[in-house]
């Protein structure tokens, strides 16, 4: 599907759609990332934005969640977007935090999922590494960027992960968690660590929930999985 | 005043019921205090009636148009009840009048008393004649000197006859009468129908006389003569006057007795109030018990009757006010108290007539303590009810009250509670479902907490609506600051830029914690319960707190045992850190932060105790409750940034969420800070 609408090189300039309703915001994010060399198309509400994706997908989409009068608009946006591409990266840019609207995002498809507490530049780290992620996908793997755990296997230049060769998808903030983890077996990361490592400001309780869905997503393909521990007041680590 | 003594004052009012039976009796008494005067003045004017038509019956018939006067020798003839005998002794009679003295010129006193029986006229006389002379033998009746008792008797034909008594000795002896014979001379014979005994005594000599009423007319003269020729007593009189004999109509008694009814004594008076017939007697009823156990309260009730007048009792005749108005002609009643118990009577009195002249009155008496025994029976009968519906008044008052000041008490104590000092609010109200005044007062309660409830949770939710709201504007700032920064700004703008981007920092993390409570309560909500050791987690935990703050001394103090608890380790250990992290805060840098679990005694029993202790200043009493309250900002720290309080509102709900408690105090010796949180055992 991808190869029908999309993109075939880096030579050509990556197109981003940013789906937000505040005008000051969605300008200010707009010209960040086309300070980065993007072309940003941007979207005042879901219907105008639907109309655009219909007659061409752009590379990758920045949607916020409440949309004009409708609350849960970008929502529904993911899941039409969604139902057209399977594979078009996804960010949920909002002004809600709470853990609900996070899980109700990621369980829609979202690669991302980011406050607007973001900074400019973590927001275009983050778009760098989801284009990273995908553009990796393409180039046939090389060994130096794969790490091994036992049953874990981290591919951090396509930012896949698998657990006994079965794929595990996690999120990019969840990928940089577990790839921090895994990278240094034994020893304990803190929270800022963590928060660091996956480019993220979130507050302690929101590690503690990415921890504890990371465990849930690896538990899906093995119930028998106890390789992250809880190491109390100061954070967690990898065991093997 | 509390409403349990409103109500019992209330309650007490109904003692006036007692107050008014009283006077409700007392009236009642009065009514039948009048009612019973005229029902016995209505007896006696019908028993007068009766009486008046046959006069001869009642009356004897001789003329007593006069006045009684004793002193010119009228004599009242007591009736005797029974037959006395002749032995010169008078206790046989018993006549409670004392024989009266008859007049004397020169003779030894003498005492003359007469009474009657159905067929006989007695006589009794003592003379105090200590000198005896006895009568010689033939002597001549009216010239020698003996003692001798004259007795001048006029016959029911109206004869005068003249007989005399006299003795050689002492003893039963008989009349004599001086007859002229056929030959011209006086002659003494005897009269043997006529019988008396002289009897001797110290001072004289009594002699007690029996006459048939066959040879009784309607007057007699008694003189007696002794024997130096001493007179005493009344002569015959010419034209006879006085001597008259006011006696028992025989038969009267008998027929009076057919009028009367049992308790009722009647009296038949002739027009000088003298007694012609009695029958019947006053009956006096016993006293019951019921009067005595009545009496405690009778002074109460009872009408005062110490102002009415003594009845004078005397053996021959009627007086009073009610018989001097009947002699009169009106019909009376009247009231006296009676003997040495001042017995209540009542006396009423109706005239008998002859033609239109009154011969005499009827005279009824009737005892007034029935009707005291009446009245009595029913005041203690309404003194009893009205006490029983006073204190059953009282009783119910008291019930009422009590139900009453426990029902507001309940409200009292819910209205106390209902505000906790946490600012939660409870809603439902006791006492709402019922539906009186105080239902309506909780109903009130309610809608006012229900109102204060939209309020407060407005206000506790206004930080986290605020946070979101300022958030975007703020986006907007910041990243329009980003963006500034990227086009690139003059070296001498930088530092303009530097300070806008201090300033939203701050801005951020001010909105960050005031959403934060927020977040932790749907993160608290969420939690999963799991088994967990506590020692182990707090031993892993404080390890690394102490790689945390590298400044600070930590010791842990825990028991040998494992410490199981269900609860979110998560949360526990997020409560920790708050805990440590205001701990190491106020801590001096010389101190100890000591860290301490173990099992909790007294009414946390069944609990974990586990303690954080810093060697900071003391925190003022009035701030210690109110530490765990959201943004509650009572210090700053050491590094002086701003602290909004939400740490220990945080530990405050995660404590809650494990069912246990936290609360801060003072250490003892005012150099430090003790936090401890109770936790349950598993």
């Amino acid at each position: 599907m991808r190869s029908a609408i999309g993109y075939h090189s880096n030579a050509v300039k990556k197109q981003i759609a940013i789906v937000e309703d505040e005008p000051a915001l969605r300008e200010n994010y707009a010209a960040a990332l086309a300070r980065q060399g993007y072309t940003v198309k941007t979207y005042g509400n879901r219907k105008v934005a639907m109309q655009a994706f219909s007659t061409r997908l752009p590379d990758l989409a920045i949607i916020d969640i409440s949309l004009e009068d409708e609350a849960e608009g970008g929502f529904d946006l993911c899941r039409e977007l969604r139902a057209l591409s399977a594979e078009l990266p996804i960010i949920f840019l909002t002004a809600r935090d709470s853990e609900l609207d996070a899980v109700s995002g990621l369980r829609l498809g979202a690669d991302d999922f980011l406050t607007k507490d973001v900074s400019l530049p973590h927001l275009a780290a983050r778009v760098a590494a989801l284009f990273r992620r995908i553009d990796a996908l393409r180039r046939p793997q090389s060994a130096a960027q794969i790490v091994r755990r036992g049953a874990l296997v981290i591919d951090a230049e396509k930012m896949q992960t698998t657990w006994n060769g079965a794929p595990v998808t996690l999120s990019l903030t969840e990928f940089w968690i577990v790839h921090a983890l895994a990278k240094n077996p034994g020893h304990v990361k803190n929270r800022q660590q963590l928060m660091d490592a996956a480019n993220v400001v979130l507050d302690d309780n929101t590690i503690t929930s990415h921890v504890k869905r990371i465990r849930r997503k690896f538990l899906e393909v093995d119930p028998a999985f106890d390789a992250i521990q809880t190491v109390y007041g100061m954070g967690y680590r990898w065991v093997e | 005043m509390s409403i349990r003594l409103q109500l019992l004052i209330v309650a007490l009012t109904t003692l006036i019921l007692p107050w008014a039976g009283c006077q409700y009796a007392r009236e009642l008494e009065t009514a039948l205090r009048v009612s019973q005067e005229r029902a016995l003045e209505a007896s006696a004017d019908t028993i007068a009636q009766a009486l008046s038509a046959e006069p001869q019956r009642v009356f004897r018939d001789f003329d007593d148009s006069e006045p009684f006067a004793p002193d010119q020798g009228d004599l009242y003839v007591y009736p005797l009840h029974g037959q006395p005998l002749l032995d010169g002794y008078r206790e046989d009679w018993d006549v409670p009048a004392d024989p009266k003295l008859l007049p004397s010129a020169s003779g030894a006193a003498t005492r003359l008393q007469a009474g009657s029986t159905e067929r006989y006229l007695f006589l009794y006389l003592e003379v105090d004649d200590p000198h005896f002379v006895a009568e010689p033998v033939g002597a001549r009746g009216s010239s020698d000197r003996f003692d001798r008792v004259d007795l001048n008797l006029e016959g029911p034909d109206g004869t005068l006859k003249s007989y005399f008594f006299a003795t050689d000795a002492p003893g039963l002896i008989p009349a004599q009468i001086v007859v002229k014979g056929e030959d011209g001379y006086d002659r003494t014979t005897t009269e043997t129908r006529i019988q008396a005994f002289w009897l001797q005594t110290s001072r004289g000599y009594h002699l007690e006389a029996r006459v048939p009423l066959s040879l009784v007319g309607s007057r007699l003269w008694v003189q007696t003569h002794d024997g130096r020729g001493g007179v005493s007593g009344f002569a015959v009189p010419d034209p006879p006057r006085g001597g008259r004999l006011f006696m028992t109509t025989p038969g009267l008694s008998a027929l009076l007795g057919i009028f009367i009814r049992a308790g009722t004594r009647a009296t038949v008076v002739d027009a000088n109030g003298l007694k012609l017939g009695v029958a019947g007697a006053v009956g006096n009823t016993p006293s019951d018990e019921n009067a005595e156990e009545g009496t405690w309260y009778r002074g109460f009730v009872t009408v005062d009757t110490s102002s009415w007048p003594l009845q004078i009792a005397l053996p021959d005749r009627v007086v009073g006010k009610s018989v001097a108005a009947a002699l009169a002609g009106h019909p009376a009643a009247e009231w006296l108290r009676a003997g040495g118990n001042q017995e209540l009577r009542l006396q009423a009195a109706a005239a008998i007539m002859a033609g239109d002249q009154v011969r005499g009155a009827v005279v009824l008496e009737q005892a007034g303590d029935q009707l005291l025994e009446l009245r009595d029976r029913a005041l203690t009968r309404l003194f009893n009810l009205t006490l029983f519906a006073t204190a059953l008044s009282v009783l119910i008052a008291f019930g009422v009250a009590a139900v009453i000041s426990l029902r507001i008490g309940r409200l009292r104590a819910a209205a106390d509670g209902a505000l906790g000092r946490d600012g939660s609010i409870r809603l439902d109200m006791p006492e709402s479902a019922r539906h009186d005044e105080i239902g309506a007062l909780a109903r009130g309660f309610e809608r006012l907490l229900g109102r204060l409830n939209e309020h407060t949770q407005y206000l506790r939710t206004l930080g986290g609506k605020l946070a979101h709201e300022l958030r975007t504007p703020l986006t907007i700032v910041r990243s329009s600051l980003d963006n500034l920064e990227c086009e690139g700004v003059r070296a001498d703008q930088r530092g303009y830029l530097t300070r806008a981007r201090e300033g939203v920092a701050r801005l951020q993390s001010i909105l960050s914690a005031l959403g934060a409570a927020a977040r932790v309560e749907e993160s608290i909500k969420q939690a999963e319960r799991v088994r967990f050791d506590l020692k182990e987690l707090l031993t892993s935990a404080v390890a690394g707190y102490r790689d945390a703050f590298a400044g600070a001394r930590f010791e842990l103090d825990t028991p040998p045992d494992e410490c199981l608890m269900r609860g979110a380790p998560d949360l526990i250990v997020q409560m920790l850190d708050k805990l440590v992290e205001n701990a190491v805060d106020f801590c001096p840098p010389s101190g100890t932060v000591r860290v301490r679990l173990g099992r909790a005694g007294g009414h946390h029993e069944g609990h974990y105790e586990l303690s954080i202790e810093n060697d900071g200043p003391p925190i003022p009493d009035a701030m210690l409750e109110r530490l765990f309250e959201s943004l509650f900002e009572h210090r700053r720290g050491r590094d002086e940034k701003p602290h909004f309080g939400l740490g220990l509102y945080i530990v405050r709900l995660i404590a809650e969420f494990h069912d246990g408690k936290v609360q801060a105090a003072n250490r003892a010796d005012g150099g430090g800070v003790l936090f401890t949180v109770t936790l349950p055992l598993i």
